[in-house]
């Protein structure tokens, strides 16, 4: 049962000596009850209170760092079973295989594809996240060798160690034992010897079980061994299992049901025979590291943008800075579209703008990240607001005509926005689909 | 010690019917009964609900439809009988949806044309049908009327009904005993206000499928997913008058920059996956027709619904 602020700050020495980061011994009680705190900065506590809070106000699924440099990445730390309850705040990390039977040179491009690849849409780079190297030849030579390849790039990307021999990880770990890989996986046979190469080099470590009640098990005898940044393993056989397995998992570790399931989820979709499938299944049921071939570039597309929606924060508006924008290079008496600056808004219309091959200029107006149709609604959107819109990004000056295009939704406000602006307004399409078609048939008279 | 996950939900989702037989007076070879979920997507029993369905769009003026499909399909697109017939037996459709794209033509009067094309499609296929009517308001009274007429005693799902405009294809839906897609733009509270509407001038609500607006892969799909969560949450926690099953489509997908500005070579798996993503996420999301305009999509989307809903192999502490 998660406590109240009021109930953890009874617990606190009330000292409000601010060693903790906060200015009072209730803002860290509100952190606390928010799971946005740790209870070891609080030096003053005693043992008893430490347990009592330790349990209740840890995040409900652990944080583990996975990777060291600028490209490691964090999962965990998840609240809700639904994103609009509050957000997904850690993307998963999408981490292409290798194998140690593929050839050097194989394995050396898939590697600078992870480096180098940057997918940008709506004004986000989306990359992927790492290497997994897998253990397929059996022999800890070959797969040390392996890993001694992809290190050799220096792409310093996070690794996934994929191999059921501790001694092949061992072998590994000698190229890349300081970077912080994930080690995949320990099991009920051998967390033992897996447990002592995650501790000796700080790493995550894979637990991998096909059953809950085997990974409670085992999340508990890794603890005794003294790993604790652990990643779950569900070996679903077909990708209901999956769904069902991590939705429980999800479900069980938010309500803290089952503490000892509160740790991120590993899908490996290579082995669904569905990579597609299972990654898009992967990004919207849970999991948090997902290993896949490397990934065709429709397909590649498709998983960033999917993920980039699903882990957008539902309490804000993404807002594109208010200004003049120019698509193409236009002239003086190149068209001006007015619109909002909700980022959905922007990014449609410029990508229709872009291919009607019509310079012009988007002037962005303030409404807080709202769009057309809301922001007329709420009166976000006026011809005041055009109006100083107009003065204030210095329009007057960038062309020769006095007119506006504004949205088909806008309509309403047409006659005011041309009294208070004394530019001409043209009221274009509502869609934005049809823009182009509107400033061939419509501007170009 | 098995798991005892608890989400609290109180009432099933109501159930639907698409399409008749000759036992109920139609001329369908399969009638569809969808929703009577009890709980999140794919997670019940494994006989307990149905795989989503996935309907194949075309259209009887393709002027008016992606140039992907148009040249994907070839011909077919100028014949709107063929191309259904090819949804059915060749591309694997569960249902065919008929978007009546020539009353977009500017002045469009000719309603008996209507009839025409309704009665070819129902005619090529023995499958269920989803007939998308104009989206005049000069002309949508003649248009709902004709297609209800035209596909009486088949059990058509009629669409699309949205706040401003539901009045006459209700009274289609209900001369006719159809169903009707009720669409709302992107959120719960008005998708739940024009279910009331509905329900206030008697549609029923086994008679309602819900499209809370599919928004493209890119371009506020995520509010979409976020809508069609807190549907069925709600739904599945008692809110009776948003208990129907949900339809999505993936159609803004292939107008979205990045599948439009493909190369040729790659444009057709550009739309395959972005279709492919979409629909995926949306019935993991809730939704129970998922409709496409890509053929390439449908065997990918039957594999991983299959595999979906196979039996768990270990039972052990898994819902």
């Amino acid at each position: 049962m998660a406590l109240k602020a009021l109930d953890i700050y009874k617990l606190l020495p009330k000292k409000n000596c601010k060693e903790c980061g906060d200015p009072t011994c209730l803002t860290f009680a509100m952190k606390l009850a928010g799971g946005k705190a740790d209870v070891e900065l609080c030096p003053y506590l005693s043992d008893e209170a430490k347990s009592v809070l330790g349990a209740t106000t840890r995040p409900p699924i652990r944080l583990v760092k996975i990777g060291v440099g600028t490209r490691n990445f964090k999962i965990g730390e998840e609240f809700v079973l639904y994103r609009h309850e509050k957000t997904f705040y850690h993307p998963p990390g999408i981490v292409f295989r290798v194998t140690d039977t593929m050839s050097e040179a194989e394995i050396v491009s898939v590697t600078k594809r992870v480096r180098d690849e940057t997918f940008t849409r709506v004004g986000a780079d989306l990359r992927f996240n790492g290497i997994a190297i897998e253990n397929v030849s059996g022999s800890p030579e070959t797969y040390a060798k392996a890993v001694a390849t992809v290190e050799k790039v220096e792409a310093h990307l996070p690794p996934v160690l994929i191999a059921s021999d501790p001694t092949a990880l061992r072998a590994a770990l000698v190229h890349c034992g300081t970077y912080r890989p994930l080690l995949h996986a320990a099991t009920k046979e051998n967390y033992k010897e897996m447990c002592a190469l995650a501790k000796q080099h700080g790493c995550p470590l894979v637990i991998r079980s096909d059953s809950l009640d085997g990974l409670v098990q085992l999340a508990k005898d890794c603890n005794a061994e003294g790993a604790g940044d652990l990643v779950m393993d569900l070996a679903p056989a077909t990708l209901g299992d999956f769904v069902r397995r991590s939705t429980a998992i999800r479900q069980l570790a938010i309500t803290r049901a089952a503490p000892d399931l509160g740790y991120p989820v590993y899908l490996d979709t290579v082995k669904t025979g569905q990579q597609d499938a299972a990654v898009a299944l992967g990004i919207v049921k849970y999991a948090s590291v997902i290993v896949t071939d490397p990934l065709p570039a429709m397909s590649a597309k498709a998983a960033l943008t999917l993920r980039q929606n699903i882990y957008t924060d539902p309490q804000k508006p993404i807002q594109m800075n208010p200004g003049i924008y120019r698509v193409g290079a236009p002239d003086k008496d190149a068209p001006v579209l007015m619109t909002v600056n909700f980022s959905l808004t922007f990014f449609t219309l410029q990508g229709y703008l872009e291919s009607a091959r019509i310079p012009c200029f988007m002037l962005i107006v303030d409404t807080e990240g709202l769009s057309v149709l809301t922001a007329v609604a709420a009166g976000k959107l006026s011809e005041m607001l055009v109006r100083d819109s107009i003065k204030k990004f210095g329009l007057e000056g960038e062309v020769s005509h006095r007119k506006l295009i504004i949205p088909g939704y806008a309509s309403p406000l047409s006659g005011r926005i041309e009294e208070a602006t004394g530019w001409k307004v043209l009221v274009g399409p509502r869609d934005a689909a049809e823009i182009g078609e509107y400033l061939h048939e419509e501007w170009k008279k | 010690m098995p798991f005892d996950v608890q989400f609290g939900w109180t009432t099933p989702i109501g159930d639907v019917v698409l399409g008749a037989t000759r036992a109920d007076g139609g001329t369908r070879r399969v009638s569809y009964r969808i929703g009577r979920g009890t709980t999140l997507p794919f997670l019940e029993d494994v006989n307990g609900s149905p795989a989503p369905l996935i309907a194949f769009e075309i259209c009887d003026y393709p002027a008016f439809w992606s140039p992907i499909i148009r040249d994907y399909c070839g011909d077919l697109v100028n014949n709107v009988n063929e191309w259904t017939k090819t949804a059915d037996a060749t591309y694997g459709a569960d249902l065919v949806r008929l978007h009546l794209t020539s009353t977009k033509q500017r002045n469009f009067s000719d309603i008996a044309s209507i009839g025409k094309v309704v009665e070819g499609v129902l005619s090529a296929t023995s499958l269920p049908v989803i007939i998308e009517g104009s989206n005049e308001p000069k002309i949508d009274s003649e248009v709902y009327q004709k297609c209800g007429e035209t596909g009486q005693g088949e059990r058509l799902l009629l669409g699309t009904a949205e706040a401003g405009k539901y009045r006459s294809i209700a009274a289609a839906a209900l001369a006719y005993n159809h169903s009707i897609i009720a669409q709302s733009p992107i959120d719960i509270n008005l998708a739940k206000q024009l279910n009331i509407l509905l329900k206030e001038i008697g549609v029923q609500r086994d008679h309602i499928v819900i499209d809370p607006y599919t928004g493209a892969l890119g371009y506020g799909f995520e509010y979409s997913f976020s809508a069609m969560e807190r549907i069925r949450f709600s739904a599945l926690k008692g809110d009776t008058d948003l208990a129907m099953p949900m339809i999505c489509s993936a159609a803004d997908t292939l107008t979205i920059k990045e599948v439009r500005e493909t190369g040729p070579e790659e444009q057709d798996a550009a739309a395959i996956r972005w279709e492919f993503y979409t629909c995926l996420a949306a019935a993991a999301a809730g939704a129970e027709i998922v409709c496409v305009r890509h053929p390439g999509t449908i065997p990918l989307l039957r594999a991983a619904f299959a595999d979906m809903k196979k039996e768990a192999y270990v039972t052990t502490g898994v819902p």
